[in-house]
């Protein structure tokens, strides 16, 4: 009886398994398929021109970078520092599970949501206008749950006795924080951002109003009326307002391009989850 | 009861002296009534059943016990006639030095040397040569120098448990601790490993006092100069008897010192 469950079991979390393959296999040979005939290093080097039909998507690449540059930027130390209280400074088990609410529901907060608040308070508000460091900090912030989650992670599943060590050898609390459970932790901090990040390139919908235009802008000079190119916008217009087909193959080739950033992101992020999964089982 | 009296005299200085102390876990009581006199530069042995808060004993002598908020410590001790439950303690300094040794030894993923310097490295500066001359002088202390002279930069988690054990030894050994906590050191170790560490023990006594956690009988009749026994009553860790290991133990199988310590439950 308990044989043949056991197989049931096994075989529906296969074909799930399968399943999932084919659609992200599915996915990612339909945007090489279409993609890969417009794809060159022309592409790469090459500014836009004629409204996507022609040139390449240097610019576009360059801003997308540089928001998650940005974002990386502002997550880090907040992360950090989140990560930090929930796992060592925060010593009531209520404001640490307060902690790890709020975590919870900016992870689940639609990302439209983020562009309006920061149309709201950055392009309105501050004045900004349309600014890439609006664009960075909002992913930054839509990036917080999946970086200090990641890195509390580590935190709570490093053993004790290291702590306990430490603190035996005379170390302050700081010190330990510093010499001992970062240096530690850091692969929990690596394997966030990267995830993170890879979220974070390809979201379109923060960066809409406040950070990124579809033509007519360089790398950024200023903070105020700064936009940038970007990658998921690039697509995003071409694939909905263009109907000439030169520009539409060239935004399957844009697509092709920001999924081997994203699947490079997420593949650079696996050595790290799976050394977790070695020691947690070693211990 | 036992008084201290009975437990504090002896020809050596008391270094540590542990007065009315209590531990209590919310509203659970841990230990209770324990005063001992530790004398100076001596082993000092503590023995007693599975759960009689001797790792928590130990735990308060060096006030790890701060890092576990649960635990709430009344009484109190005093190192060279300071309390050190005094709110101008520096913590840290304290546990600088009264060192202690776990039952695992806990090794960070770094070099053998930087472990062996991973104390003593945040509490002053050292230059490449004082660190160097320290590590050696440490690891010669905890008799590892001449396994690892030559692998210095290699990882340290390569090493065997027992040397492993030692390299803790020596990293507490590198802050020049007047006194040396040992909870259960040789329980996590072979024959072998076991017999260094006692050897250690022993040569180490003159120099610095120790405080030995240990399960087993033979082990404190070996290297042991006096002895508190805590027992279990309704649950919560008393002191049994303390006095000189020989008085203790001598002519007594380890059978009969169970029975007497503790209804038979006191030491596998
Ligand atoms: N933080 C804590 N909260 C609650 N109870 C605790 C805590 N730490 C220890 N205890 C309890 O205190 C008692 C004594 O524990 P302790 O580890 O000091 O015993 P021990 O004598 O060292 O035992 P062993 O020989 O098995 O190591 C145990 O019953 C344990 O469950
Ligand atoms: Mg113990």
């Amino acid at each position: 009886m308990r044989r043949t469950l056991d197989r049931f079991v096994t075989a529906i979390a296969t074909t799930c398994a399968i399943a999932a393959l084919l659609v992200i296999g599915g996915i990612v040979t339909a945007i090489a398929w279409r993609g890969a005939g417009a794809l060159s290093v022309e592409f790469l080097t090459d500014s836009m021109r004629g409204a996507g039909a022609a040139g390449g998507i240097l610019y576009n690449l360059l801003g997308t970078l540089i928001l998650l540059a940005t974002a990386l930027a502002v997550s880090l130390p907040i992360a950090t520092s989140l990560a930090l209280l929930h796992g060592v400074y925060l010593r009531s088990e209520r404001a640490r599970e307060r902690l790890w609410i709020a975590l919870t529901v900016t992870h689940g907060i639609p990302s439209i949501l983020f562009g309006l608040f920061g149309l709201l308070v950055f392009v309105r508000i501050l004045g900004f206008g349309k600014s890439w460091l609006t664009g960075g900090i909002l992913l930054g912030i839509m990036m917080l749950p999946t970086v200090s989650v990641a890195l509390a992670e580590r935190i709570r599943a490093l053993p004790a006795k290291y702590v306990e060590t430490a603190a035996g050898l005379g170390m302050s609390p700081s010190r330990i924080v510093r010499s001992v459970i970062l240096p530690q932790c850091a692969g929990g901090l690596v394997t966030g951002s990267l995830l993170g990040l890879a979220r974070a390139a390809g979201e379109t919908a923060p960066i809409l109003f406040t950070a990124t235009v579809f033509a007519g802008a360089t790398l950024p000079r200023g903070v105020v009326d700064s936009p940038v190119l970007t990658l998921p916008y690039h697509i995003f217009v071409l694939s909905q307002d263009s109907l000439d087909p030169e520009a539409r193959a060239r935004a399957w080739a844009a697509a092709l391009v920001l999924l081997a950033l994203v699947l490079c992101l997420s593949l650079a992020a696996l050595p790290a989850r799976l050394r977790t999964h070695e020691e947690a089982r070693h211990g | 009861m036992v008084d201290a009296t009975t437990c504090g005299t002896t020809d050596a200085r008391t270094i540590l002296h542990v007065r009315g102390l209590a531990v209590s876990a919310g509203p659970r009581a841990l230990l209770r009534d324990i005063d001992l006199a530790i004398p100076e530069r001596r082993v000092f042995g503590i023995i007693g059943p599975s759960g009689a808060g001797k790792s928590t004993l130990l735990r308060c002598l060096n006030r790890l016990v701060d890092l576990d908020e649960s635990l709430h410590v009344s009484g109190d001790v005093e190192l060279d006639g300071r309390s050190i439950f005094a709110p101008d303690v520096d913590v840290d300094t304290l546990r600088a030095r009264v060192g202690i040794l776990f039952q695992q030894p806990a090794i960070f993923p770094v070099s053998i040397e930087k472990n062996v310097l991973f104390g003593a490295r945040h509490l002053r500066r050292l230059d490449r040569r004082a660190a160097a001359d320290l590590a050696e002088r440490a690891l010669r202390d905890a008799a590892l120098w001449d396994e690892v002279k030559d692998r210095l930069d290699a990882p340290a988690v390569k090493l065997s448990v027992g040397q492993q054990q030692r390299l803790c030894l020596a990293r507490a050994l590198a802050l020049d601790p007047e006194v040396l906590l040992m909870d259960e050191p040789t329980s996590a170790l072979d024959v072998q490993s076991t017999d260094a560490i006692e050897r250690l023990i022993v040569r180490l006594a003159p120099r610095c006092t120790i405080v030995l956690v240990t399960h087993d009988i033979d082990q404190a009749r070996r290297v042991t100069d006096r002895l508190a026994c805590l027992g279990l009553r309704d649950g919560v860790g008393r002191l049994v008897q303390c006095g000189p290991c020989c008085e203790l133990l001598d002519g007594r199988t380890n059978a009969e010192v169970a029975e007497r310590l503790g209804g038979g439950s006191c030491c596998d």
